[in-house]
């Protein structure tokens, strides 16, 4: 090829590049809708994310506690107001509030508390709660472990009224050590932060793609289109630059969204110090070039292959469940993740983001196993787009 | 000038459908050239496979010396096409449409400015020329297709049924831009399935019948060889029945 020939196929790849940035910046409805998801959503699930983590540690620590029964064991309700619980009397029909949720848990003791302990048999307390309430959780923990902590107390006050050192009735001592930096703690947010960086690359390019490929065919301005001089090839490289650009500015912007929601938001304090500053944001950037190059040119191939936008986001929704499901299969999967992960796209993905999460960079050569399988799709994608822009048939309606 | 030598097209599985059966033809420039035929003749067939987007099985067609198939490109930059596929980019402005052919053309800068405000004013498109073409009527759109196609000064036009889902005006102005293009020297070449109209404006008439060439020359030429009264009743004769005809 010569030079000459070679800059008219650039500069036609340009013009088209050019083109479909113009017409994707002046979609003000598609625009809308990706820029307020990636921008907004986000954050905004990060608010409620947290505003829930502060609620739960608040709850446990202003325990409030109906109680049945509480002139039978007036020693067990001064231990527990002394621990700052507060102690009312439950309602009658508190079984069915705990159902409804407007009560977290219940503890009854027994009408015989008294007598049996008088007896020396164990005075029985019993606490009702509905445990599938996520919501109730620390309340439940939190009175559990106050019975549990009564319970030692008297009993080693007991051994000590008989001479006996408490060690005899505990003889293992529990230490633990959390290996959780601070910033590994909060998997949730951590998942959902990826996640949601993950998905930005997969929803950033969708509505630019299929209506750069499909909507151009039932626009009928792709039959003048491959009149000009432009070779199908060049109008595939510079669709797919187009809508690349659009994803990585998606991306970004989803990435800032984050860094200045975690960094000026007023966040309730939940003992998470979340690290995501400027590294990560550079860190999630690298990572996920390669989503932002490939889920372009894969939603080229799905609008080329349909003949209307609407057919085409009907396929697309086939892909879009897988990419969104493999994170959510990842985060149930207990195991250390197992080596050729590296390998496959979408999952070496989520677990980069994780590691950069954790605050360590993701090595160079996992960033480069993580490019393999999407430079060989990135290829194969565009080459068949390609070939369909090539064949007759793309001209008539099938 | 268009050469077409015994050109031949089939499509289905088995190439069972044939749509163009050895067809030949000329037209030459400085005319307007009709190629009438009822629907499902193989029009469309003929016009895409000059027009290089279709690749012929059999024959040869030549546009300007051009081999369609040899130097489909070559050819593709001397021909500016407008078929029924109108569609324009509704975001963009009619300028922005045109220019963006003119881009691919391979023309730039002021020069491609310059042609494409010539283009506008022949027709009539200047105040419409920086307004986004969402809200435009049919025969506006058509003036921009127009402009498109002719935005790299194309020695030969092709034409597929350009007035389908016109309004008179439209067709009327249609047919005055398709005279000033004769005038200028070029080579057109006109499909319809409507008579009235390839009488009104061609000057030399192709009869397209089930795929083959079955008569061709002026409207006097073709009412003195089939022997009646009119051309309507011409054609008739000529296609063998008046199915597919009617506007």
């Amino acid at each position: 090829m010569t030079t000459s020939t070679t800059n008219a196929a650039v500069a036609r790849t340009l013009a088209i590049l050019r083109k479909e940035l113009l017409d994707t910046l002046r979609d003000r409805r598609t625009g809308m809708v990706t820029l307020l998801s990636a921008i907004c959503a986000g954050p905004i699930f990060l608010l409620l994310i947290f505003n829930l983590i502060a609620s739960q540690a608040e709850r446990a620590r202003d325990l409030k506690l109906p109680v049945v029964g509480a002139v039978y064991a007036p020693a067990l309700v001064g231990y527990l107001e002394r621990q700052q619980v507060t102690v009312t009397q439950a309602p009658a029909d508190y079984d069915a509030q705990i159902r409804r949720g407007d009560l977290d848990v219940v503890l009854i003791v027994d009408e015989a508390f008294a007598a049996d302990v008088a007896q020396g048999k164990p005075g029985s307390v019993r606490l009702v709660f509905d445990r599938s309430r996520d919501r109730a959780r620390p309340s439940i923990e939190q009175a559990e472990s106050l019975l549990r902590g009564y319970n030692r107390l008297w009993g080693e006050q007991r051994l000590m009224l008989r001479g006996v050192a408490s060690t005899v009735a505990n003889p293992l001592r529990i230490d633990t050590s959390d290996l959780a930096t601070p910033q590994q703690s909060g998997a949730l947010v951590l998942f959902l932060v990826a996640y949601y960086g993950l998905f930005a690359s997969v929803m950033g390019g969708m509505a630019v793609a299929l209506d750069t490929t499909a909507g151009e065919r039932e626009r009928q301005s792709l039959e003048p289109l491959l009149m000009t001089p432009a070779r199908p090839g060049e109008i595939v490289a510079g669709k797919w630059l187009a809508v690349s650009a659009f994803n990585a500015l998606v991306v970004l912007l989803t990435l800032t969204g984050f860094y200045l929601t975690l960094k000026f938001a007023p966040l309730p304090p939940v003992g998470v110090p979340f690290l995501f500053g400027m590294r990560e944001v550079f860190r999630f950037a690298i990572v996920l070039v390669p989503m932002v190059l490939m889920l372009p040119a894969i939603l080229l191939y799905v609008g080329s292959r349909a003949r209307a936008y609407k057919e085409a986001q009907a396929n697309v929704s086939v892909l879009l469940f897988v990419v969104s499901l493999i994170p959510v299969v990842q985060l149930f999967m207990q195991r250390r993740e197992p080596g050729w992960l590296m390998f496959v796209p979408v999952s070496a993905q989520y677990s980069l983001l994780n590691t950069s999460l954790r605050g360590e960079a993701p090595s160079l050569a996992q960033l480069a196993s993580s490019w393999l399988a999407p430079a060989a799709l990135i290829a194969i994608a565009l080459i068949a787009v390609t070939r369909r822009l090539s064949r007759e048939s793309i001209l008539s309606g099938k | 000038m268009i050469e077409v030598d015994a050109l031949q097209k089939s499509f289905g599985k088995a190439r069972e459908i044939e749509a163009v059966r050895a067809v030949t033809f000329d037209a030459p420039d400085g005319a307007i050239t009709g190629l009438l035929g009822p629907n499902g003749a193989g029009k469309t067939t003929l016009l895409r496979m000059i027009a290089t987007l279709v690749l012929p099985d059999a024959g040869r067609a030549r546009v300007g010396g051009l081999d369609v198939v040899a130097d489909r490109y070559a050819v593709r930059s001397r021909i500016g096409v407008l078929s029924d596929a109108r569609g324009l980019y509704q975001r963009l402005t009619a300028r922005e449409n045109v220019r963006y052919f003119g881009r691919l053309h391979g023309l730039a800068g002021a020069a491609l400015d310059a042609r494409i405000d010539a283009l506008f004013a022949t027709l009539g498109l200047t105040p419409l020329a920086e307004r986004r073409t969402a809200g435009f009527s049919q025969g506006e759109k058509m003036k921009v297709a127009i402009a498109r196609a002719l935005v790299h000064d194309p020695d030969t036009i092709l034409l597929d049924e350009p007035t389908n889902g016109l309004d008179i005006m439209s067709v009327r102005t249609l047919r005055d831009e398709l005279r000033a293009l004769r005038g200028q020297g070029k080579c057109l070449l006109f499909s319809s399935h409507v008579m009235q109209e390839v009488a009104a404006l061609c000057d030399r008439i192709v009869v397209l019948a089930h795929g083959r060439v079955v008569a061709a020359g002026t409207a006097e030429q073709l009412i003195e060889r089939a022997g009646t009264a009119g051309l309507e009743d011409a054609f008739v004769q000529l296609i063998g029945s008046d199915e597919g005809l009617a506007a």
